[in-house]
This record gives C-alpha cells, structure tokens and sequence, in this order.
C-alpha cells in the first residue's frame, strides 16, 4: 500500500501565492484528478510533487518526507508524464524510453540493469516497437507523446503524475494514451495524480478528484461527490453541467 | 581575433616608432625655416620650433640625441627613452591618438610616423595651427633624413650633422667582420610563436651591412617562421630582442634550453645576444649603438 | 540516403572505435612525416625508433632528431590532446544545454579563461615548484565563473535556455570579457609585451611537458564526462525530463562545469583560444554517430584529434616557412559550419 500526504502546501513566485495551504491524500489504486480553471494552481501541485518548484508544507511518500529521497531513489517511486516535449537532437525513440530505466542504473558506468524487459514491454504497450529505430524528430506531437509515456512506464514509478497528458492530441492518441493508463493503474499497487483540462476525461478515468480554485482546494472526495453541478458552477463561474449537455445533445442523431 | 591583431599592431607600434618632437632653445639659426618632411610635404615655421610633441619613439630619441630634450613638450605613451622622456607628458599615440590631448600642450610642432597616424588626424591639427612633420624612416638613410629634417627644424643644424656623421663612422667601423656566417633574430619567445625579422627591417639591414646573412633575409617584415626552419637553417649567432620579465630563465638561457636546438651552431658555442631595449628595432640613432654591440658579439 | 541512415545505432560499437583510431593513427603519422621541413619517411621512423629505444643517436642523423624529435612530434601530440579535449568539451555543453551551438568559444568561456591567464600575468602572480602554473589556475577559475556568469543569467532571462539567448549572451561576454583584457593591458603597460604575445598564444614550442599536463588532465576530467553520459542525454532530451528520471540536475551540471572549465583552462593556458573546434567536431560527429552521448563522446576525441591536426598541418605548411595561427585554420571552418548548424536549426523549427 503506498500513501502520498499532502499537507498545508504553499507556492509563491516572488510575490505571487499560487498555492495555500493545500492538503489532501491518496493511496494506491487511486486515480486523482486535479481540476479546476486556468490559474488554479494544477499545474503547480504537480510540479511540486515532482520537485520541481520550492514550496512550504511538507509532502510525504510512505510517511517520508520527499525532499529526503535521492534523485534516483525517488524516480522509482514517482514518475512524471509532461504536456509538451521539445527535442533537439535526433536520439532513437528506443534511445529515449532506454533513459527510464537510468534510476536503475547501477555505478559510475551506467551499464546494464535487468530493464530490457521493462523497455521492450513499455514500447509494446504503447504500441512503439515498430519505430524504435526511427528518429523522435520524425515524430508527430500523439507519436512524441507516445514515446515518453513508454520512458515512463520503462521507468516502473509506483505513482505516476501526469500534467495534461493529452492535450492538443488527436482523439485516437487520447484515447489510447488514457487506455494505457488505467491498465496501468490496475497492474499492482499504483496511483496516478494527473492534471485534466477536460471534465468528460476527469470523470470518465478518476476515482477522486482535487477541485481548486485560486490556488485553494474548493472540493476534494470521489469524482463524483466533487464534479457536482453546484461545485463546479461555483468554481467555473457557469453552469458548466447544462453546458456540457447542450455539447452532447448535439450527438443525437 | 580581431583584438589580437590589434594588440599585435600595438606591440609592432612600440617596436618600430616612436616619434617624439622637440622645440630647442640656443637654435644654430634663426629666423624662417622650411623644410620638406618624409611624405614630401612642406613645412613653413617662422622660427625654429621650441615646443614639439613627439609621437614615436624613435622621434623622441632623435630629438633628445639633437640636444633638444626641453622642447619636447609631450611624447607618445610608448617612448621610454632616454630616461628624462618619461618625465614629459604622455599622449595617446597610434590609433588612439588624442587631439585635444595634443592641442593642450601647445606645441608648434607634432611629429608623427605615418603608419601611425590617419589623414583626418592630421587634418585636425593643422586646423588648430599646429604644424605635423612626418618621418618615415625604413631603412638607416631614412633615419639620416629624419635627424636632418629634426635638425633643420630645431634649429640645430651642426648637432644633425654631427650626429649623422658619428652614426656614418660607426657603421663603417662595424660594417664587416661577419662574412659567411648566418644570423636568426628572434622577436619573441618560442611559447608565444616565433616571430623574426625579415627583410626590409633594420636588424636585417645591419645585419646585411656586416656581410652576415639573415637565415629569414626571403621573409618580408615581421612574421612569424616555423621552429624546424630555425633548427633546419642552423644560424651561427641568434640575436634575440626579448625582454625579461623577472621570473624564469634569462631569454638566453631559455633558448639554449630548448628541446632539438642543441645542435644549432650559435647553441652550441652559446653565440645569443640579448638586446632588449630596442637598440636595433627603433630607428632612431641608438642603430649605431646596436650595430656595434652586435659587432662586438659577433668578432669577440 | 543521408548519413543520418547510414547510421545504424547499436552497432557503432567496437569496430567503428578501431577505424576511428585508425584513421587518427594515419593522420598522425601524416603529420609527423610532414613540416615545413622535408624529411625523408625513413629518417622519421630512424629517429622515433631512437626515441623510443633510447639508442644514441648517429651524429648523420642528429637533425632530424631535433625536427621530429624534439620539435615535430611534441607539437602534433599538444595539438591531438587539445583537439581532444576541446571536442569533448564542445560535445559536453552542447548535451547539457541542449544547445548545438554550444561551445567554449561561442558562450565566452575561453575569452574568460584568458582573462583569467592574463590578470594572472599582469599581477605577476607565481606559485612557486608546481606543475600548475598560476596563469593556468587563474585561467581555469575565471573559465568556471564564466560560465557560471553566464548560465546563471541565461536561466534568468529565458528559463528553456532557448538557443538565440544563450549565444547571444555568450558573444556579449566575450566581447566584455575581451574589453577588461584590454583594459588590463593598457594599465600594465610594462608586461604589454608578453600580454599581447600570450593573448596569441600558439602550440608551436609545445614541450613533452605540456602534452603530459594536457594528457593528464583529459584523462581525469574527459573520464568523468564521459562517465556522465547518460546524464547528458538525458539533459540533451530536456532538463525537466532529466530530473524526472532522477538524474541529480545540480550535481551534474556542476560536475560537468568543474571538468569544462578545467580543460578549457588547460587547453588555452597552453595553446591560446583555438576557437570553434568544440564547435565542429561534436556536430560532425553527431551526423555520423547520433546524439548518443556514449558515442559520442568518445567518438569526439578520436574526431577532435584528428581535426586539430589536419588543422595545424595547414598552419604549419601552407605558407612555409612562415606559420599560419591555427586559431585562423579553425575559425575559418568553424565560422561556416557555424551558419550551417544555425541555418539548419532555424529551419527546423
């Protein structure tokens, strides 16, 4: 059973609070979905998980405290899955997705660990085996996408954090990107704190849902005790329920 | 790149000019003077100059040879001989020759060399009523024409004359002794590239004149030669102009210690000069000086 | 079909390090049998094999001793270990600031290490019985805060480390840097000489001496970089991805400095700026093995090596018997392949 406890976190660029006194927790099999409008601080709570952003408060991993795991240690308990990817040099997409297993790597000559298996079934599963050898400047944006979600799971991370993993992609990445996912949350004791734009995605995948707004938690339970008509409408400042039906009413024929 | 060739330029300046002025009191003769300087230029002044400014070093040293010294009223940063001319006001000279800097000091008179100096400078002083005289000097006739001009200038006539005179019986005193021995000048120290002097300088010129052949004599100017040339040419002497800086070997020593030159002639019999303090770079009078301590090295 | 294809990835292994050095043997050898004086092959191999054997030496054979001996062959082996050193370097930088133009004379570090050599000169500083000189320390120091200076300032302005910034940034540097050398010089008017003469700094006169410093300090420093491979693709592929794999950002980056700076230090209290070769090489190299930082690296030394000394060789011949600056030998390549790399990135984008 793995537990990640936030408590009372806070994030300040100069003199601007992103975040206050933040708190909540989740264990495995949990698939927290942070939500909220623009500037709601999801984002930051990811990046703060991920250390990647000075905070107050304190962020436990199994009643330990992160900012006390080595870098490798710690990459092979959580793993982070980012919106964009710009590559400049034309490694392999095998190249890429080898890099996962680097937390594993044993010595100073990083040489082999057990992870061939890992990164031929990461490239599997995401469907990546055919163009290991191809260049990832030859990607399309779904392709890319693709290939650092392999790195990830090559990566074997207990928690996965996931910022916006799908946007701008076309549907059939979404679709199978988010596919992938919950396999992968069924596999063993895992949990994923992903940040989702779309609420149709928020709730279709999650189990519990963060709801913030202006850097403060508004709501946070199961999805649906949070994605509530009244939650939601307060937060997004619209009827966000009536207008998501009107979209879909449009499907009817 | 760029910084570095102009540092270079900079050093070559203070190798090859430094042209001081001079006003000179208890003149030979009075009254009008005209003289035709190195460019072919005229220059009309009333009386002979007293107050001079004097840019290269080679001019500075000329003027004080002249017994001019209390005339040279400013010098280029880079004179330094003889020793009172570090008392005078210095001025900016080459490319960042000051104007103003010149035109407070009153002179009559500017001299200046002209690979120094610009048009436009030029041009500006003679605007402020200051007379430029150029001085050109290549070769040691040149250096005769410069202290004559200097002469007639200053009114000093019979000092020029007899300067040029002492200058001429000196090199007819040295002027032979190294027939068919060979001579490497070295300009600077091996770790920094070796630079030499070629044909068309003055060590190659004196050199020539004491029947000694320049191993670089098909080098133009100032260049830089390869290390195996030096070692496959094997000269008899090496004159190097190197100074010391007071830490390491003496530039002496420091050649004689160099890997694959132990079999070089002038290493062998340790025949290296070391002249540091421009005597045979500049051309000023102190030629003389350096021909003879170069023929005293090379008939000891 | 490109270079790009011919490339085949998990094979770039024993065989092409064999031909690599091979290659270098033979150019090596071409720039020992050729100077700006003629040798005969044979008397070049006499005298190596006296060397080697410690045999006296033939008083018919004691010239071309000196030439190959003690002259010819120092240079070439000064000049293949800064090649080395200054690919590896390149390549380095490039990695971790996913920067393809990357190099120690494009971001100002070299210009910064001779600032540091040259107050070093102009205060007369001495460390006495050390193989170390103090124009050498002092040019390491003033590299590493270079550098500092100048990353520091880059993630400030423009946190992606966007490739304009970074450069831009470096060649303001360099210029800074070249002007307080200038400022400098003009105040120790008394050591102008052996300042102007340093700043131009050259191989030639390179002793054995120096070529153990060069080898030493490339055996140390180029280990550890290499030794960080996987940490430079991974910073090759993004910072942020890097540190989400677990790669330690801070300890890498700096360990990475700390080698850079030393080897650049070296490499110009030695030899001068010789600038644009950690620039060619690396992105050669790339062409041909990939941005595979465990090829190379080490394909980066074999590459710089043989660079450099197909470089001097020009230097040292084209206009025999005077010399050519090998600085002028490698910029002018390294200023083309300059705008090709930064024309090819612009239209990538």
């Amino acid at each position: 059973m793995i537990k990640l406890s936030i408590n009372n976190l806070g994030v300040s660029y100069g003199t601007l609070e992103v975040l206050k006194g933040v708190s909540f927790d989740s264990v495995s099999s949990q698939w927290v979905m942070l939500i909220g409008p623009n500037g709601a601080g999801k984002s930051t709570i990811v990046n703060a998980i991920a250390r990647g952003v000075d905070y107050t408060g304190d962020i436990y991993l199994d009643d330990r405290d992160i900012k006390t795991f080595k870098s490798n240690e710690y990459a092979q308990r959580v793993g982070v899955l980012e919106q964009n990817h710009y590559v400049s040099y034309d490694f392999t997409v095998r190249e890429v997705v080898g890099l996962g297993r680097y937390a594993y790597s044993k010595g100073v000559i990083s040489g082999k660990d057990d992870g061939e298996d890992h990164i031929e079934s990461a490239l599997e599963k995401t469907d990546m085996k055919a163009m290991e050898k191809k260049s990832v400047l030859a990607l399309s944006g779904g392709e890319l996408q693709r290939v650092f979600l392999a790195q990830l799971l090559a990566q074997d991370p207990d928690i996965m954090i996931l910022d916006e993993p799908t946007n701008h992609l076309d549907l059939l990445y979404q679709r199978d990107i988010f596919a992938i996912l919950s396999e992968w949350l069924k596999e063993k004791d895992h949990m994923i704190i992903s940040v989702v734009h779309d609420l149709n995605l928020a709730r279709k995948y999650g189990t519990h849902a963060v709801l913030l707004n202006n850097g403060i938690i508004e709501s946070y339970g199961e999805i649906q005790d949070v994605v509530t008509r009244d939650n939601l409408k307060k937060v997004y400042s619209m009827d966000v329920y009536d207008w998501q039906r009107q979209l879909l009413e449009q499907w009817r024929n | 790149m760029k910084n570095i060739k102009k540092l270079l330029l900079v050093f070559l300046a203070v190798l090859m000019m430094a042209v001081p002025a001079v006003a000179c009191n208890g003149n030979n003769h009075s009254g009008k003077v005209s003289v035709t300087d190195m460019l072919g230029r005229t220059i009309t002044l009333d009386e002979p100059a007293t107050r001079i400014v004097a840019l290269t070093a080679a001019d500075c040293e000329i003027l004080y040879a002249l017994g001019c010294g209390e005339a040279v009223v400013g010098r280029g940063a880079y004179c330094d001989y003889p020793a009172e001319v570090m008392d005078v006001p210095a001025v900016e000279s080459g490319y960042e020759t000051n104007i103003e800097q010149i035109i407070a000091l009153k002179p009559q008179l500017v001299a200046m060399a002209t690979m120094a100096q610009t048009e436009e400078q030029v041009q500006q002083l003679e605007a402020a009523g200051i007379q430029v005289v150029i001085s050109n000097a290549q070769d040691i006739e040149g250096v005769y024409t410069a202290i004559t001009m200097f002469g007639d200038l200053m009114g000093k006539q019979k000092e020029a004359k007899k300067l040029v005179d002492s200058m001429k019986n000196t090199f007819k005193k040295v002027g032979k002794g190294g027939e068919g021995k060979t001579i490497y000048f070295e300009v600077s120290p091996l770790q920094w590239g070796l630079w030499t002097a070629g044909e068309g300088t003055f060590m190659d010129e004196v050199a020539t004149m004491m029947g000694l052949t320049n191993i670089f004599h098909d080098v133009q100017g100032w260049a830089e030669v390869s290390e195996e040339q030096v070692i496959q040419k094997n000269p008899d002497y090496i004159l190097t102009i190197t100074m010391y800086y007071g830490e390491g070997p003496m530039p002496e020593e420091e050649i004689m210690s160099r890997a694959g030159w132990g079999n070089i002639t002038a290493v062998k019999n340790k025949a290296i000069l070391d002249l540091p303090n421009n005597e045979l770079s500049r051309p000023g009078p102190r030629l003389a000086d350096g021909a003879t301590m170069l023929h005293d090295f090379i008939t000891k | 079909m490109s270079i790009r294809d011919l490339r085949t990835n998990d094979r770039f292994v024993v065989f092409d390090y064999v031909v690599l050095a091979l290659i270098m043997f033979l150019v090596f050898v071409a720039c020992i049998a050729i100077g700006s004086v003629n040798i005969s092959f044979t008397d070049t191999i006499k005298a190596i094999w006296h060397a080697i054997t410690q045999i006296a030496v033939p008083e018919e054979l004691e010239f071309v001793y000196s030439i190959i001996v003690s002259v010819r062959l120092p240079r070439v082996i000064c000049v293949a270990l800064s090649g080395a050193a200054l690919s590896i370097c390149g390549g380095a930088m490039q990695g971790l600031l996913k920067n393809p133009l990357a190099d120690g004379s494009t971001l100002g570090v070299s210009s910064g290490a001779a600032l540091g050599a040259v107050i070093a000169i102009a205060i007369g500083l001495y460390i006495p019985n050390s193989p170390v000189t103090a124009t050498m320390l002092m040019a390491m120091l003033f590299a590493f805060l270079s550098m500092l200076f100048i990353l520091s300032l880059s993630y400030k302005m423009d946190y992606s480390l966007s490739t304009n910034t970074i450069i831009l940034i470096g060649v303001i540097f360099s210029m800074f840097a070249s002007s307080i050398l200038a400022l400098i010089t003009s105040f120790a008017s008394h050591k102008l000489r052996e300042i102007t003469f340093w700043t131009m700094g050259s191989l030639s006169g390179s002793s054995y001496y120096n070529a153990l410093i060069l080898f030493v300090a490339l055996a140390i420093c180029g280990s550890v970089i290499i030794m960080h491979s996987s940490e430079l693709n991974a910073f090759a592929i993004g910072e942020d991805n890097a540190r989400h794999i677990g790669v330690n950002i801070k300890k890498t980056r700096l360990t990475i400095m700390i080698m850079v700076s030393i080897l650049i230090g070296v490499c110009v209290s030695i030899g001068g700026s010789i600038g644009f070769v950690g620039l060619v090489t690396p992105h050669i190299i790339r062409m041909i093995v990939g941005p595979n930082h465990k090829k190379l690296l080490p394909a980066s030394l074999f590459g710089g090596a043989i660079f450099l000394m197909l470089a001097d060789l020009i230097a040292r011949t084209i206009i025999s018997p005077l010399e050519l600056r090998l600085g002028i030998v490698t910029s002018f390549v390294g200023a083309i392949v300059f705008v090709i790399i930064f024309y090819r990135t612009r239209k990538a984008k």
